[in-house]
């Protein structure tokens, strides 16, 4: 069931929320959370029940182990607590291998030895990459005793629990089991549920009608082109970092203020990264809780920056590269993962050596580094990402043909005159959106600050009705770019 | 400022003000005027139409076609001349080629007691190898028999409405354009879904009664032909072609009209009689003067009158046999 549809927004979210609060009531607290697995159960079930038993079995392994691995110290094993870890951890990743990676490496085997292996084909299930992260951390923590004895029921409400389970964001334990145990949080909060309404239908509107705008564009210069001139690709391109972006952030917004009508604090995800002046500032913006997941269970376990700065180079590089293949089997995000990790290498020298760069410069250089790099994050394949690219820095510049008698003379040197582009000659209002978008990423509080700034009064409901009025586009229902990782 | 609770009383009554609103004139939309849900409005009109007034098990006979079937084939004269078309339906909307046509009958098996379907066409119909993209026959099917889930139909509803410019014009020309039985337009249906032209003198639109179509034909059109006479012979549905009138003068003036007339004739003849089907030049057994016509091969409310007429006397003695 996707947020942005009429099932979810007119009956599973209304339902949900009054028995969940009416069960609460009544002092049913344990079936007030039974009810919320259940529920969340059945939200993941919509798309394909098929995918129930993997998350199913995924839970009970993963609670059982990290169990074990909280009582260790109080009980003799035959094993030790490592042992054990490590096999949570190889079973889950396993998992996730095998649902999301298999059908790569066989590929690729094919490839280096002329081979002919079957593909699996298998379908990758829904949000598999997310609470596979989700309980590794738990197992991690759980080994280094940072975890709580928490009964399945509550390990089940962490993992399951509807707003993140399907594209984060990536939560820890510490921060969802306490607010689950609070007793204030069980009662219906005013405050909350109007906060959480703004926030919902700022979400709502960022992904019904800003990202599925530029969705269109995208998809048109990505998959339907065969070749693109200058202005086309870098319109092709700047679509595509636009909807990224404003899909993922107002899926994020929707599960933030979903998760506050059940009085749920979820972590922050998006701090505008499009403002940031250098990789590492995008990289504290952009999916917050991916890279704290790679900084708390990879980077620093592989030794941080605590062993030399070759080896912090090589880290920061290695835990990038994993983060690239993370979003997905190709070597399209192998390639983007190490452009993000040699980026953050090169920044890392830079700092090291003292450099300062002007403020304006580094953020243009920051915002043409990412929208580039993710030309081969959206592309199927290089060839698509080299036919954007080529676009880009070599395509042909095409004057308008109004502008002849000014540009004239720029005939000699190649130009070409015409309409400036074939490919989205009707999309009469492009370029106002290309400008609105800049305004809002650059100009605008971001969601977390309206947040802040929120209060009950005729401009925030003003603003939540304008907003909810997106529901007229639903008909654009399109899947979160972010389902698919 | 107020407190949390009057802020969300406010905003709940507001949101189901607008949410109230919307359904309300949804509803009313979707019973008074054809729902917006595909890209033309006859397809949407018949959906609409059938959605609302036919039985399926009731129809034994689906007339089927361009608007040479929805003007040309009047189902109520087709029941009242015939002895075996019973219950019929005319599924025809404007301008679709014999491919669209193969992709609408898959929604046939919605009616259980089907026992003929009568394609009426001409030679124009035969000139393109366009198909409907993304054409859903399950969805369209439970559609109309008034059958989808009703979140579905909720859904469908709300998307249909969502631009309320566009229905409000909708509503507009309606009134205006497709309710006037005088013009080409003309979308307010008889009780089978066929919708007679009562365009006379002043009402005749010059360009079309003086123009004939291209003699186009396309080897695509007619293999869906073909697909379409064998699946009926397959489901044990009697297929049957009806050639159309085309307006004599144009055809005498046009030696390349009058050519491909003939040869898509005996074509469709050859073509459709091998897997079952039975064919009938209407244009050749009444010869009808242009007192009959609304422009140069669509037929005035007389003129499909008569072909009606022949159509069922045609069917019954086909099927006494």
């Amino acid at each position: 069931m996707l947020f942005n549809s009429y099932e979810f927004i007119f009956f599973f979210l209304p339902i949900t929320f009054f028995i969940y609060f009416y069960l609460n009531k009544k002092r049913l607290t344990e079936a007030s959370k039974g009810f919320l697995v259940f529920a969340s159960l059945f939200f993941y079930s919509w798309w394909d029940i098929a995918y129930l038993p993997l998350i199913l079995v995924s839970m009970l392994f993963n609670y059982t182990v990290g169990r074990e691995l909280s009582q260790h110290t109080q009980k003799r094993r035959a094993y030790s607590s490592k042992t054990l870890l490590g096999m949570g951890i190889i079973f889950n990743l396993g998992l996730l291998g095998y649902f999301k990676y298999s059908d790569f490496f066989i590929m690729n085997i094919n490839k280096a030895f002329d081979g002919h292996i079957s593909l699996l084909n298998l379908a990758l299930p829904l949000a598999i990459s997310f609470y596979t992260f989700q309980q590794i951390a738990y197992l991690v923590d759980s080994y280094r005793n940072e975890t709580k004895e928490y009964d399945f029921l509550n390990y089940a409400v962490f993992v399951t629990f509807f707003p993140q389970l399907i594209a984060g964001p990536i939560v820890h334990h510490a921060e969802m089991m306490p607010q689950f145990a609070q007793l204030k949080n069980k009662v219906k909060n005013y405050y909350n549920i109007a906060l959480g309404l703004f926030i919902f239908s700022m979400g709502l509107f960022k992904k019904v009608v800003i990202a599925d705008t530029f969705a269109i564009w995208a998809t048109k210069g990505f998959d339907a082109a065969t070749e693109l001139n200058m202005l086309e690709a870098w319109a092709t391109s700047l679509s595509y970092t636009f909807q990224l972006y404003f899909d993922f952030s107002g899926y994020t917004d929707m599960a933030i203020g979903i998760a506050l009508l059940f009085n749920i604090k979820l972590p922050m995800n998006f701090f505008s990264p499009y403002k940031a002046t250098s990789i590492q500032d995008f990289w504290r913006r952009w999916h917050i809780t991916l890279s704290r997941f790679l900084k708390d269970y990879l980077y620093i376990p592989l030794g941080g920056n605590r062993r030399g700065e070759i080896r912090t180079y090589t880290n920061l590089f290695t835990t990038f590269l994993l983060g690239g293949i993370w979003h997905g089997a190709g070597w399209t995000f192998v390639l983007w993962g190490a452009l993000h990790g040699f980026a953050l290498v090169i920044h890392r020298i830079w700092q090291k050596l003292g450099f300062k760069m002007n403020v304006v410069i580094a953020w243009f250089i920051t915002f043409n580094f990412i929208n580039i790099t993710w030309v081969f994050f959206r592309a199927v394949n290089f060839e698509s990402a080299v036919k954007v690219l080529k676009g880009m820095f070599m395509g042909p510049l095409i004057i308008p043909s109004s502008m002849i008698n000014y540009f004239e003379s720029l005939k000699e040197f190649g130009f070409k005159m015409g309409h400036w582009s074939k490919l989205y000659q009707h999309e009469t209002y492009m370029g106002l959106w290309f400008i609105a978008a800049f305004v809002v990423i650059l100009l605008f509080s971001n969601s977390m600050q309206w947040k802040n700034k929120f209060k009950p009064n005729f401009f925030y409901m003003g603003l939540t009705i304008l907003f909810f009025l997106s529901i007229f586009l639903l008909h654009r229902k399109s899947e979160f770019i972010y389902f698919n990782f | 400022m107020f407190s949390s609770k009057m802020y969300l009383k406010i905003l709940f009554f507001i949101l189901g003000m607008i949410v109230t609103t919307t359904v309300a004139y949804s509803y009313y939309f979707s019973k008074n005027y054809p729902l917006p849900i595909t890209n033309r409005i006859s397809f949407d009109a018949k959906l609409q139409f059938i959605r609302e007034n036919i039985d399926p098990s009731k129809i034994d006979t689906i007339v089927v076609g361009s608007s040479l079937a929805l003007n040309n084939v009047q189902g109520g004269v087709l029941e009242e001349e015939s002895k075996t078309c019973k219950g019929v339906l005319n599924l025809s909307m404007w301008s679709i080629g014999a491919p669209q046509v193969e992709q609408l009958l898959e929604v046939s098996d919605a009616f259980p007691n089907l026992k003929r379907i009568i394609y009426s066409g001409q030679f124009s119909d035969f000139g393109n190898k366009l198909v409907f993209k993304d054409f859903d026959s399950n969805f369209i099917q439970k559609y109309m028999t008034n059958t989808l889930n009703p979140i579905v139909y909720s859904d469908l509803l709300l998307n249909a409405c969502k631009d309320v410019s566009f229905c409000l014009k909708r509503q507009e020309e309606w009134k205006s354009n497709y309710g006037m039985n005088n013009k080409f337009a003309y979308l307010k249906f008889d009780h089978t879904g066929s919708a007679p032209l009562h365009i006379y003198g002043k009402d005749i639109v010059k360009e079309r009664w003086k123009n004939p179509h291209a003699p186009v034909q396309i080897p695509e059109a007619f293999q869906a032909l073909i697909r379409i006479a064998k699946k009926a012979s397959n489901d044990k549905i009697k297929f049957y072609f009806i050639q159309q009138p085309y307006r004599q003068p144009l055809i005498d003036a046009h030696p390349g009209v009058k050519l491909v007339m003939k040869k898509f004739a005996k074509n469709v003849n050859l073509l459709i009689s091998k897997e079952g089907g039975k064919f009938f030049n209407l244009h050749e057994k009444l010869h009808l003067t242009d007192d009959y016509f609304a422009d140069r091969s669509h037929l005035n409310d007389k003129g499909s009158k008569i072909g009606s007429k022949e159509i069922a006397k045609f069917i019954d003695e086909s099927e006494k046999k």
